[in-house]
């Protein structure tokens, strides 16, 4: 196990560095740079340009941020001159808390309610969460965020924006969390219906043994494949959603800062958005393998092997 | 007793009805995406002067005076514009072939009909979700199915660039892309364009999904006795791992097609998307991104309404069920 | 000094128990970018969030008063100007103290120059306190006594220290000389080790939440009744992401003054029934200056690569067939809401005391603009309703604007109007570093943006007007005027800047526009008329078309209980 964790360790570390060097290199190929503005004498963009060395090709560009980014030292910001660690750590631990609350929303949401549906086919219940579900899936983060907001700011029984309290995390963990309830419910809708019809499934239902038992202790388990092969997408996409319900209800996290960083090409500030972004997916998906390991015993031979 | 095959006798065990009534439902849905600009009653681009932020004229059939026509509306006259406040003229009556418009959804910031430009933009945003979809679940299928039966290096390494994909901010490929492509680019280009981006964007997921199940299923009885009798391994992967995971690719189905939709707008930010006046879905609903615009003038929302339409007609394609049930058995 | 809302419409007063401003009470404010730095001076500085910042937290030695247009006294209390025009001497102000208490003198003002034109600094600052591309001479006498010489004549001379911040030399001495002035007050200073003139200091800098800003106890301005200013004890400034989330709080009351304060046309109307409501004041300070403009590729490396092609792009009538082709009435109502006016050149009637009525218009006459093309020998060749040229080719261009804006908005509109007569515009929207990218490449026909004017006094954009200027975007940094019109106007603007009389300027500006609006190297739309927004509370607010347009008066603001 100890060895598992290691190699899995290792990998997430692997990641981290593709990404952070994918980000770098793909911005010395882009038109347009943090340098390129109208009205400035071109010398003076030249020398800006020379100074934050932009004028390298793509290839020296990234040589440069490699050596720095093997001793830990990922760079400073153009805009702000500022190493950006610092710049990143404050705001990824609110987009992080937020992501979690939201992650937490959203399975205690839709893991239910996605066995549920997948057990009991008829009845007024299953199909009402159905439906909710899809709609849920098809309306984007942005337009369910500002629904939200917009509720809330009608009824005014929540405030719509910031950070401060904990009934400001309502709103937007209720924006991030809803749609990923849904996709939830539906693969475990879908996954949970599939393992009650397993052999195994219809062995233990002719032994005897009821309804709710049946499904939560036997078919549970194995329904839970799919879904946790892919919880570690979820946390990516959590982090991506997170943007646009920033960006409407104004929390402080990390949307803010890569989108700006994004729209100035301030190029090692971009990286290091994406090294968070890719430690927090790293960290989900080793969670979500341990547990599928654990929960089903068939995956248990792969995560050994993984 | 030898255990039969369990997921896919249960899905053999669907009746060829309801997979051939899936089919049909997907077909009509690629049917409407094709034709859907030819129901449109306006060109989608045209500005209709003193027309901001109409609001739905709604059909009638009997006017003032009680005499019954073909559907009509009254039309609309801008009263104050700030206000956006449009007052009807009940004297006279207008249909698609009058000079005054007639909109059915309202119209946009630009005085262009909504309806229009719903339907006209039905070939290109649900266009290049549904073929995006295609591929991405396709590629990921395979991808996955690859990595969870063959194991070992091909598994950890299709999976490690699954990751990079996932991480990787794909806006600064984007950037990188379009910076190499002329400035200016036909439709037909950025579909082709989106296409790619979006499937290489999506198929990790596909592949993680399809991964964890076949890592099970090919632990399966009925798998090692393909196996004991013979069959190769793409062959065991094709025709009896693969049919497991069409419930999960059909559920991956119904989450990829809206988020595709609105990643062309994150797209179209960063310049590769359609140019004006193209109505892509995605670009309209960013337009409405406002608290302020979506209260005061809902029908904006119009797209966001389409979206969940086709989500709900996929998802009774992939289950080949009424996702409702409404009133009939299961399988 | 105690200025109610000026221009437009009263604001109704409900309920304000004092006529007089209150001492005391914090402002909610809003920013919807973070400052990248703190300090005004640095290369990243091109901001309006560190402006903001500035302007509340520093102070310069002459203040341009944003209504009038005319320079006051800030921290200089007087100043004589020589003969010759070029020798400006300054008296400073007596027993003003920095923030922490350490006391004001000349050597301030030398460090600040210094800094200011320091190569290692490359302080974005520094292009607006130039004549000529040349700095200005300084020397301090005596400890309250500044002489600044103009390289060159320029008659707004003293009208250029509303562009310097005085930076405290004990604080930032060691960082100037050491060459990391640049990176000083950076967002992760901590706020007691800064200092500054202006009426207040930062107390607290919270990232992507707020910052707070409290009253410096030893700011030197009293108002008339001589009480010590300002009169607010502190202003909370919050960051928030997008001005439909600032309406959110405005409506429900959480927040008195947006820093960047021009409100949508879509927003207007849910404000004014905030007003009827009395929660809500509007100001109408005019018709904004900074209109979009659409202007083309008329660089030489543009000339030759259009040469073969289209040459028409090029020419004058191309353009003015264009101006004629766009009804501005229907932009007004569509792109707007009614809330703009037709403009015709980059001077707009919300620039009062420079605006010339007499340059060329360009009402809505579709014919004139055929019969314009047709002299280019553009007409509907093959009865499509699509103009051709010559070698049968489509008359079609491509424009670059911004994604998600109003521009980009405009443009679509632009597209259409010009579809009617006949015209191609391609639209390619970009993200803006992008649209740079390519501008400095070279590898555009069109472009559709709009850039911040800083000031009225056309004295103060040079490098708009004059040839060789940087900001003469269609053909920049000329070394000798390509065209005799712009030769013209480089005279006019040479002799602007130093003509001693308003009414001489005014003459030759007036001329500048003229032969501008004639030749149009780039076309203008429409101006929309600016609309304000503050809480109820809040008190002594002077709106004006300038960024930023409510906290360039800061010490003035009060908040009624």
């Amino acid at each position: 196990m100890l060895f598992f964790l290691v190699r899995r360790a290792i990998a997430a570390l692997v990641l981290v560095f593709v990404v952070t060097s994918g980000a770098v290199l793909l911005a010395g190929l882009s038109p347009g740079d943090f340098a390129s503005q109208i009205g400035r004498r071109a010398e003076d963009i030249a020398q800006d340009r020379h100074r934050l060395g932009l004028d390298l090709p793509a290839s020296q560009q990234y040589a440069r941020w490699l050596r720095r980014a093997v001793t830990f030292d990922f760079g400073e910001s153009f805009q702000y001159q500022q190493p950006v660690s610092g710049l990143v750590r404050e705001r990824a631990a609110n987009t992080a808390l937020l992501a979690l609350c939201a992650l937490l929303v959203a399975t205690l949401l839709g893991i239910p309610a996605g066995v549920m549906t997948g057990s009991r086919r008829h009845g007024l219940l299953p199909r009402l969460v159905r439906g909710l579900s899809l709609i849920l899936l098809s309306v984007p983060p942005l337009i369910g965020s500002l629904v939200l907001v917009t509720i809330a700011a009608r009824t005014g029984w929540l405030p719509v924006s910031g950070m401060a309290g904990p009934a400001s995390f309502v709103v937007p963990t209720l924006a991030l969390a809803l749609p990923i309830a849904a996709t939830l419910e539906r693969l475990q809708s879908q996954s949970i219906r599939e393992a009650l019809q397993r052999p195994s499934a219809m062995a233990a239902a002719s032994r005897g043994i009821p309804g709710a038992r049946l499904v939560w202790h036997h078919a549970w388990r194995q329904s839970l494949g799919p879904l946790l092969a892919i919880y570690g997408v979820i946390v990516g996409s959590l982090f991506s959603g997170s943007f646009a319900v920033e960006m409407v209800t104004s929390w402080p996290g990390l949307g803010a800062l890569m989108r700006q960083a994004l729209m100035m090409r301030d190029t090692y500030l971009v990286a290091g958005c994406a090294a968070a972004g890719a430690i927090c997916l790293a960290a989900g998906v080793l969670a979500a393998d341990v547990a599928h390991a654990f929960a089903d015993p068939r995956a248990r031979g792969a995560a050994g092997r993984g | 007793m030898a255990e039969a095959r369990p997921s896919v006798v249960a899905a053999a065990l669907k009746p060829a009805a309801a997979r051939q009534r899936g089919g049909a439902l997907f077909a009509m849905l690629a049917a409407f995406v094709i034709v859907a600009p030819w129901l449109a009653p306006y060109n989608p681009g045209r500005q209709f002067d003193g027309y901001p932020y109409a609001r739905p004229m709604r059909p009638h059939l009997v006017d003032a005076q009680g005499s019954w026509h073909l559907p009509f509306a009254y039309p609309l006259r801008l009263v104050d514009p700030i206000e956006r406040r449009y007052e009807e003229d009940r004297s006279r009556r207008v249909t698609f072939s009058s000079d005054e418009p007639w909109f059915l959804l309202g119209s946009d910031s630009l005085g262009r009909d909504v309806l229009s430009r719903v339907l006209s933009g039905a070939r290109l945003s649900l266009g290049v979700a549904l073929v995006s979809t295609l591929l991405a679940l396709s590629i990921g299928a395979f991808a996955g199915a690859a990595a969870g039966y063959g194991g070992g290096w091909l598994d950890a390494a299709l999976m490690r660039i699954a990751d990079v994909v996932i991480v990787l901010p794909a806006i600064y490929l984007v950037l990188a892309l379009r910076g190499a492509l002329p400035i200016h680019l036909t439709d037909a280009q950025v579909f082709a364009a989106l296409v790619s981006v979006l499937a290489l964007a999506g198929w990790p997921t596909a592949a993680r999904g399809v991964r964890g199940i076949v890592l099970v299923e090919r632990e399966a009885e009925y798998a090692e006795a393909a196996r004991a009798l013979g069959a190769g391994s793409w062959r065991v992967i094709v025709r009896h791992l693969l049919p497991a995971t069409r419930g999960f690719l059909a559920v991956q189905a119904t989450v990829l097609v809206p988020a595709f939709v609105m990643a062309e707008a994150t797209l179209s930010f960063v310049a590769l998307g359609f140019a004006p006046p193209a109505p892509s879905w995605g670009v309209m609903l960013g337009d409405v991104a406002a608290v302020q615009v979506a209260s005061e003038s809902p029908w904006l929302l119009a797209p966001a309404g389409a979206i969940v339409i086709a989500v709900f007609v996929l998802h009774s394609a992939g289950s080949g069920r009424d996702p409702l049930l409404w009133g009939r058995r299961d399988t | 000094m105690l200025v109610s809302c000026s221009g437009g419409k009263p604001a109704p007063e409900k309920g304000a128990s004092a006529t007089g401003p209150v001492r005391g009470g914090t402002l909610i404010a809003s920013l919807r970018s973070e400052p990248a730095t703190f300090n005004r001076f640095a290369p990243t500085a091109a901001q309006a969030a560190v402006d903001a910042v500035a302007r509340l937290t520093q102070a310069t030695l002459v203040r341009i008063n944003r209504v009038s247009g005319e320079p006051e006294p800030w921290l200089a209390e007087k100043w004589t100007v020589s003969p010759d025009g070029r020798t400006i001497t300054l008296t400073l102000r007596d027993g003003v103290q920095f923030s922490d208490g350490a006391p004001f003198t000349s050597a301030d003002v030398l460090f600040s120059f210094a800094a200011l034109y320091d190569p290692d600094v490359k302080s974005v600052l520094a292009s607006g306190v130039m004549v000529q591309h040349k700095p200005l001479q300084v020397s301090a006498p005596d400890p309250r006594t500044v002489v600044v010489t103009l390289p060159a004549p320029f008659t707004p001379g003293v009208a250029l220290l509303d562009n310097l911040p005085i930076y405290p030399k004990h604080l930032l001495e060691p960082a100037l000389r050491s060459k990391t002035f640049a990176a000083a007050w950076g967002v992760t200073t901590p706020p007691a080790s800064m200092a500054g003139l202006g009426p207040f200091v930062i107390s607290e800098y919270v990232p992507a939440q707020h910052m707070t800003f409290a009253r410096n106890p030893r700011y030197w301005r009293k108002d008339a009744a001589g009480v010590p200013l300002p009169y607010l004890d502190r202003i909370d400034m919050q960051f928030v992401q997008s001005q439909d989330a600032e309406m959110l709080r405005m409506q429900s009351g959480s927040l008195d003054v947006m820093t960047q304060a021009d409100v949508s046309p879509e927003n207007i109307a849910s404000l004014r029934r905030l007003r009827d409501q009395g929660s809500v004041q509007l100001a109408e300070p005019g018709v904004g200056i900074d209109p979009i403009m659409l202007w083309f590729n008329l660089t030489p490396g543009g000339a030759a690569k259009l040469a073969k092609t289209k040459p028409y792009l090029q020419r004058a009538e191309f353009r003015q067939a264009i101006s004629y082709a766009v009804d501005r009435n229907a932009m007004t109502n569509t792109v707007y809401l009614g809330a703009a006016v037709p403009v015709y050149g980059p001077v707009t009637p919300g620039n009062r005391t420079w605006y010339s009525d007499a340059a060329p218009k360009y009402p809505f006459d579709p014919a004139r603009a055929k019969a314009l093309l047709a002299g280019l020998g553009l007409a509907d060749r093959n009865g499509d309703g699509m103009l051709e040229d010559g070698a049968g080719q489509p008359v079609r261009f491509s424009t670059l604007t911004q994604t998600q804006h109003i521009r980009g908005r405009t443009a679509a509109f632009v597209q259409e109007q010009l579809r009617k007569a006949g015209i191609v515009m391609d639209v390619v929207e970009l993200d803006p570093q992008s649209l740079f990218g390519r501008y400095a490449a070279g590898d555009w026909e069109s472009i559709c943006y709009a850039f911040q004017m800083s000031a009225f006094d056309p004295a103060m954009n040079l490098d708009f007007w004059l040839s060789s200027g940087d900001f003469h975007v269609w053909n920049p940094n000329q070394r000798a005027p390509s065209t005799p019109w712009e030769k013209q106007i480089d005279d006019l603007m040479q002799k602007q800047i130093a003509a001693p009389t308003l009414a001489e300027r005014h003459q030759l500006f007036a001329d500048a526009q003229r032969i501008f609006g004639e030749n149009l190297p780039a076309i203008y739309f429409v101006a929309p008329k600016i609309t304000i927004a503050m809480s109820r509370r809040v008190g002594g607010a002077v709106p004006v078309l300038l960024d930023p347009k409510i906290l360039w008066a800061a010490d003035g603001l009060y908040v009624r209980p």
